[in-house]
């Protein structure tokens, strides 16, 4: 029967995007050690980098594989518990905060796996905001970690302003770097099958289990470094901040906003996201008015978000997940 | 005595979280859709009848009146107009829409409100009656009544008209239901009307029962999630019985464990029966 | 006979990228049953759902009486007088037998009769009247089609249209639903089309027929003296 194939969507790849990458990530490391940025414009990279990498994760469990969580900031503030008690508590280093960050939120992860991964759809984002906010209430009435006053983050000595910057580009660029690769990997094709049909995936033999979990703990993982470098910069981490369902709000509008199931997506919702929450730091009050009028109207007149559309508009993608693809044109 | 008296004000505070799941069932149920704008609703039918009353000079309760149909309206044309061509573009478009939906009504009901506590009294907020030996507050009744009335009566439409019929042939199979003559978009904004007039209801209940704020609508979108995952989601029977465990969770545990019991509950019947205790 | 009912002007329909049905035409007559017949995935279940207003159409126009229907939604047309008994009836499963009946009589004008057209119903399936209290989910194959037709009778339509009506069922219950289809036909003056896949069947119950291939009309004409060698090369397009 008839078929309208359409073009083939000319993909910016292997080299020419490796020395572009390159190109890019390097002047911003010169950006960082040079001090030719100001603190404050070195503040927002920081930012930016860091959404970016929960942004990514958030898009790796729901726009690729289907695990539409509502309860990242469980991680988020796991993260931020684990440096402030290393650090503040027990006097270790930053970097041991960092590692007890990871080591927490993997092991949780794990746990947390055989219970979440029992169900499917809106059963698991359900679940996974309950269990976020189960944590609030145990912290809340943890006497070690100060119930609800929390804990404060000081870190001795206290990293120059560069070195966050530059730390955290780090984790940006490997959160992407994973994402990319875990998606182009064979792995990745299971996980996309997965997210269409869970049935039809594991009827193809794709080990549903393994799949996930592997996903799962990247994302617990890379999130909460991410939230650990946050706290370090906040300087105070309570129930409310570390396991609020704000946190996941902001990874929906970055993800929603760039272009969900891109990877190139969620670098540009974070730098919007990041530079619009500042525009809308001079009108207070109306900050989540004008992002939730501003994610309507982006499902409404651009449903793939921003990278998504303008990949459809121009014909080429960057950082394909695909092996092959097809932009659909009628 | 006291056990007793534990079951008895858990009974009757679970009819106001049964009420805070009817409409997310509904929804969930009938439009297939997961409205993460059902907290916020609910606040804003505390925050109109907590205006309403004293303006007015009436008993809160009388508010509902003016609430339920207003809220009943806005529902319609908010799913007419807006979430049912968001769900033409998909279900995770319609979802993101309610999303958007949540924090717009959060952040717009503090500027009018601002971000004071607000409770609703009423003249026998404080009374209580007493059983024999068993002391049972007023308020509690009045919250159970009304929960109960709403519940049933909302049961009585879906069995007995024309409108409740076709509400439940859409949700059967609505391929059916639309070859039968029923208007599938007329029929989810009803559907909405209801669900926002039932948090009309809802609102000026945990209005009188709690202090609430313009951020409270989270935790209410959480405990009618929590109520109707137990329940099973789209089952009202099933909604009502969750309702009631979770009161009783609420009450043993107090404020500081009972939601954290809940919450434990949740998992514990996710983990035996996925899809709840009275779902499919 | 003589006016045509329903007209199916160039038809043309599709899922994505995948045309299912590709300028299709055809006419029913008033009073006439029509057979539709082809094999699985011939594109009889996309054009019947496009005319009945579950699929909107890529192009051509479908007349019901006289007047365009083509961009309506499902619940118009039924309140115009075309019904569909959809593939495996689609029965209210949730719902008691009687409801599911009454929610076929839901649009404005079959509702002033609705009593009235509900004693009919139960007068032509009598066993339906039996269980009227039972949900639907709980009965046999063959009365879940007989609620689905009673369904489709209670918008008291002018022209009803069958989806494979016999897909699963033993072979005396299909000779009795067909026997009843007839009767609604001859008592009522009903326009019948019937969706099959087993030719004899459809030949023998309809006055003209269809035969649909890879989305085409392939072959029409009268369904008596068809001769069944160029049927068959029609139906399997070879």
């Amino acid at each position: 029967m008839n078929k309208r194939l359409g073009k083939p969507v000319k993909v910016l790849d292997s080299l020419p995007l490796l020395i572009v990458c390159i190109a890019v990530v390097s002047s911003l490391y010169v950006v960082c050690f040079t001090g030719i940025a100001s603190n404050n414009a070195m503040r927002y990279m920081i930012q930016i980098f860091l959404y970016i990498t929960m942004g990514e994760m958030w898009n790796l469990l729901s726009g690729f594989t289907g695990m539409t969580s509502l309860g990242q900031q469980l991680y988020i503030g796991l993260a931020g518990y684990s440096v402030a008690v290393a650090t503040t508590k027990l006097q270790h280093s930053l970097g041991v905060g960092l590692l007890l960050a990871v080591a927490v939120s993997v092991v949780v992860a794990l746990l947390m796996s055989l219970l979440l991964f029992r169900m499917e759809g809106m059963y698991f984002s359900i679940a996974t905001w309950v269990v976020a906010e189960a944590f609030e209430k145990l912290f809340l009435n943890w006497k070690y970690v100060e119930q609800g006053s929390g804990l404060t983050v000081r870190v001795v000595p206290y990293p120059k302003i560069f070195e966050i910057c530059a730390f955290s580009l780090t984790v940006c660029v490997a959160a992407v770097a994973v994402v990319y690769i875990l998606l182009r990997s064979r792995a990745g094709l299971g996980l996309t099958a997965m997210r269409d049909s869970i049935t039809a995936a594991s009827a193809c033999g794709v080990n549903v289990f393994c799949h996930k979990l592997l996903v799962y703990v990247i994302a617990a993982a890379f999130t909460a470094v991410a939230a650990g470098v946050f706290f370090v910069n906040k300087g105070i981490v309570y129930p409310e901040s570390g396991f609020g369902i704000s946190w996941t709000v902001s990874m929906i509008f970055i993800v929603t906003i760039g272009g969900t199931g891109t990877v190139a997506g969620p670098i540009a919702g974070a730098v919007i996201y990041v530079f619009l929450q500042e525009f809308l730091a001079h009108y207070p009050g109306w900050s989540n008015i004008i992002l939730g009028a501003v994610t309507i109207l982006v499902i409404f007149f651009m449903p793939k978000g921003i990278m998504g559309t303008l990949q459809e508009k121009l014909g080429f993608e960057v950082f394909s997940a695909k092996r092959f693809s097809f932009a659909k044109h009628k | 005595m006291y056990f007793v008296q534990v079951i008895v004000n858990g009974i009757l505070l679970g009819s106001v979280y049964a009420l805070l799941g009817v409409g997310m069932t509904m929804i969930f149920g009938i439009v297939k859709l997961t409205n993460l704008a059902h907290g916020e609703f609910v606040v804003l039918g505390a925050y109109l009848s907590t205006v309403l009353a004293p303006l007015l000079g009436i008993d809160p309760v009388l508010t509902l009146v003016f609430t339920v149909p207003l809220m009943f309206l806005t529902g319609f044309l908010l799913q007419y107009f807006l979430i049912g061509r968001a769900m033409k573009k998909g279900a995770e478009a319609a979802l993101l829409v309610t999303f958007g939906l949540s924090i717009i009504l959060q952040d717009g009901m503090l500027m009018i409100f601002t971000a004071d506590a607000r409770h609703i009294v009423a003249s026998y907020s404080m009374m209580t009656v007493s059983v024999g030996a068993l002391e049972v507050s007023v308020l509690h009744l009045v919250l159970f009544a009304i929960s109960l009335v709403s519940i049933l009566s909302l049961s009585a439409f879906l069995k007995y008209t024309h409108t409740g019929r076709a509400i439940r042939a859409t949700a059967d199979d609505s391929d059916a239901a639309a070859l039968s003559g029923v208007n599938i978009s007329k029929v989810y904004s009803i559907a909405m009307g209801i669900a926002m007039a039932s948090a009309a209801v809802a609102g000026l209940c945990v209005g009188m029962k709690w202090t609430y704020y313009p951020s409270s609508g989270g935790s209410y979108l959480l405990i009618a999630f929590v109520v109707v995952v137990i329940g099973g989601m789209g089952s009202v029977p099933g909604t009502m019985v969750a309702g009631v465990l979770f009161g009783l969770a609420q009450v043993i545990g107090g404020a500081n464990y009972g939601l954290l019991i809940s919450y434990v509950m949740l998992l514990i019947v996710l983990v035996i029966r996925p899809k709840g205790i009275f779902g499919k | 006979m003589s006016d045509t009912i329903l007209e199916i002007d160039s038809l043309s329909a599709g899922y994505g990228d995948f045309i299912a049905v590709d300028k299709v035409s055809m006419t029913v007559e008033k009073g006439q049953i029509v057979s539709l017949i082809g094999l699985n995935g011939a594109g009889k279940t996309t054009l019947i759902n496009t005319v009945a207003g579950l699929q909107k159409p890529d192009g051509g126009t479908v007349r019901f009486k006289g007047e365009d229907i083509t961009s309506l939604s499902a619940d118009k047309i039924v309140a115009k007088g075309l019904s569909l008994v959809p593939q495996g009836g689609r029965c209210f499963n949730r719902m008691s037998v009687q409801d599911n009946l009454l929610m076929g009589g839901f649009t404005k004008s079959a509702r002033k009769k609705l009593k009235e057209t509900l004693g009919h119903v139960y007068e032509l399936f009598p066993d339906l009247a039996d269980m009227k209290k039972r949900p639907a989910g709980a009965l046999s194959g063959g009365q879940r089609q007989m609620v689905a037709i009673g369904r489709a009778l209670m918008a008291r339509p002018d022209c009803l249209i069958f989806d494979e009506i016999s897909l699963g069922l033993s072979p005396a219950v299909i000779k009795d639903i067909y026997r009843r289809i007839i009767k609604i036909n001859e008592e009522e003056k009903t326009s019948v089309i019937l969706i099959e896949q087993d030719t004899r069947r459809a030949l023998n119950a309809s006055d003209s027929f269809y035969v649909m291939l890879k989305g085409r009309v392939v072959l029409s004409g009268k369904s008596s003296g068809i001769d069944s060698e160029t049927l068959k090369k029609a139906y399997f397009g070879i």
